[in-house]
């Protein structure tokens, strides 16, 4: 088995913190696990984008054909679209306004920062993202995750219930 | 074994090495191996148990002779460099070896010549393998292609170095340094450093040593020939004992890859997709570039083989005197920098099965 996702976005989004908390529950699930992260050489608002590979066995480290591609502004998505694979599925952020030109035909656009606006906290837009891209993931236990992000969270106690909501809200929204 | 973790490459090598009983580090910062020297400095001031000693030297012309001193009184000691130190280094490299000091050096590949760039790259091939510096000598060179596996000879290293008492390198590249990977640690190396008196070492065999070093100042045509007799004896032994590789599906195959480091990891994925569509592929991977597999070829009668490198094609040269030129052995060669896709590697290989 093995899975490629490429999450991207813009600093402050939460990017590499969704995609370290995916590796951490693959990781507990038993696979192998990379996690490449590229920054932007921008002190605020570059781009952070992740390359993961989840395998049984010993593969590839770099993303060629996406299963799951997260894409969280106009410019990640010239930038990355091309390296989403046929068979995979294309997540857009609502905020993107372009048609994709993908090798991926299933595409997803959900209105991320919209729904963390109506539980009360923009910010919490990643953590719906995470509970959408998971959704596609049905090798990773979804109370694994609702774990890690208490882990995450813990010295922030008063956030988790917030945030364990954004995470339900993501895995349960239909698109 | 240790606990399993996720962490960078640069990091758990560095980590590993601390484990392996390395108190010194000697550098100088470069791209893509900078973290390894930050480990060791951070570890300095917040593990005083370790009892690390962390320099940054001014160059790594420096950085290298501080290692020789440090090996010849009986430490374990390493620098990480990249490309532009490590050939900065070669002098260094040359005395050490022919003063047969146990030296680790972990050389971060990237793209050259020159500055080159700072991601992955391969061409340092011909630099680890063929010595680098002047004189008849080698080093033993080590080429993992997880960041696990980097774990583990980034210890094996200190122990391959003290048993033959010759200058070890691992080569690593952009691409593992940066990489963050689900790697269990290794524990703590059993084998004691060496005694803290002077080391040291005319030659690996304990019966031949003598309790100084000369770094500098050999003359004459006897000494000259007694050191490479002695060092020649040495690298037969090496080759004779150390050689390392994996082989994949290669007893079947019509085509088989050769690939080391990250890229191998490429060719893995290649082979799978060329299998799943019906072109029998193998991979042949070498862990030691130096001494080089060539006993991994022996049964590969009849077989087409692609090299896959990172450069404008090094490693090539041993595939085909390994394969005694008896075969045809393809390139596959990128510049670096970034990393090629399986797919890419796969239209390679249904070029070359059609070849007749």
């Amino acid at each position: 088995m093995k899975k490629e996702l490429l999450f991207s976005g813009i600093g402050g989004q939460g990017i590499m913190n969704l995609g370290e908390i995916l590796c951490a529950a693959a990781i507990k699930a038993g696979y192998n696990v990379t996690f490449s992260p590229v920054y932007g050489a921008e002190k605020r608002g570059g781009r952070t984008m992740c390359n993961i590979v989840m395998s049984t066995e010993i593969e590839c480290q770099i993303v060629s054909e996406a299963d799951v591609m997260l894409i969280m502004d106009e410019a990640s998505l010239a930038d990355y679209q091309h390296l989403a694979g046929e068979q995979g599925v294309l997540i857009l952020s609502a905020q993107v306004e372009s048609t994709p030109d993908s090798p991926c035909k299933n595409i997803k656009t959900v209105p991320f920062i919209e729904k963390a606006m109506e539980l009360g906290n923009a910010k919490v837009a990643n953590m719906i993202a995470l509970g959408f891209v998971l959704k596609y993931l049905d090798f990773i236990p979804y109370t694994s995750v609702e774990n890690l992000v208490k882990e995450t969270f813990a010295s922030k106690a008063k956030l988790i219930p917030l945030n364990l909501e954004a995470l339900k809200t993501g895995y349960e929204y239909e698109a | 074994m240790g606990e399993k973790v996720f962490m960078q490459g640069n990091m758990a090598m560095a980590e590993s090495a601390i484990r392996a009983g390395c108190k010194l580090f000697f550098g100088y910062p470069i791209t893509p191996s900078s973290e390894v020297a930050e480990y060791f400095a951070k570890a300095m001031f917040n593990r005083p148990e370790e009892e690390i000693t962390f320099i940054q030297a001014e160059t790594e012309v420096s950085a290298f002779n501080m290692i020789a001193g440090a090996v010849a009184a009986g430490h374990r000691a390493m620098t990480a460099t990249s490309g532009p130190g490590f050939s900065l280094g070669q002098e260094a490299m040359s005395y050490m070896s022919c003063a047969d000091l146990p030296a680790v050096v972990l050389d971060i590949m990237r793209p050259g010549p020159g500055d080159g760039d700072i991601m992955a790259g391969q061409s340092d091939y011909y630099q680890l393998t063929r010595g680098g510096g002047h004189g008849d000598y080698r080093n033993l060179i080590l080429a993992p292609y997880t960041v696990e596996e980097g774990c583990r000879l980034m210890q094996e290293a200190f122990v391959l170095a003290e048993k033959y008492h010759n200058p070890v390198v691992v080569a690593s590249d952009g691409n593992l340094a940066k990489l963050r990977e689900s790697v269990e640690l290794p524990g703590r190396l059993e084998v004691p450093a060496p005694e803290s008196q002077y080391n040291v070492l005319s030659g690996f065999d304990p019966a031949e040593r003598e309790k100084h070093v000369y770094l500098t100042g050999m003359n004459g045509v006897a000494e000259v020939i007694m050191i490479n007799e002695r060092l020649q004896k040495k690298f037969k032994a090496i080759e004779e004992n150390e050689v390392r590789y994996e082989r994949y599906n290669c007893e079947d195959a019509d085509i088989v890859l050769v690939a080391y480091g990250s890229l191998a990891r490429v060719c893995i994925s290649a082979m799978k997709l060329a299998r799943a569509e019906g072109i029998k592929v193998g991979l042949v991977r070498p862990i030691t570039l130096w001494p080089y597999p060539e006993k991994a070829f022996a049964d590969l009668n009849g077989k087409k083989f692609l090299c896959c490198e990172l450069s404008a094609g090094q490693m090539i040269d041993d595939v085909k005197l390994s394969v005694e030129n008896k075969h045809d052995v393809y390139l596959f060669s990128r510049w670096g920098s970034i990393l090629p896709s399986p797919k890419e590697v796969l239209a390679d290989i249904r070029k070359l099965n059609e070849v007749k």
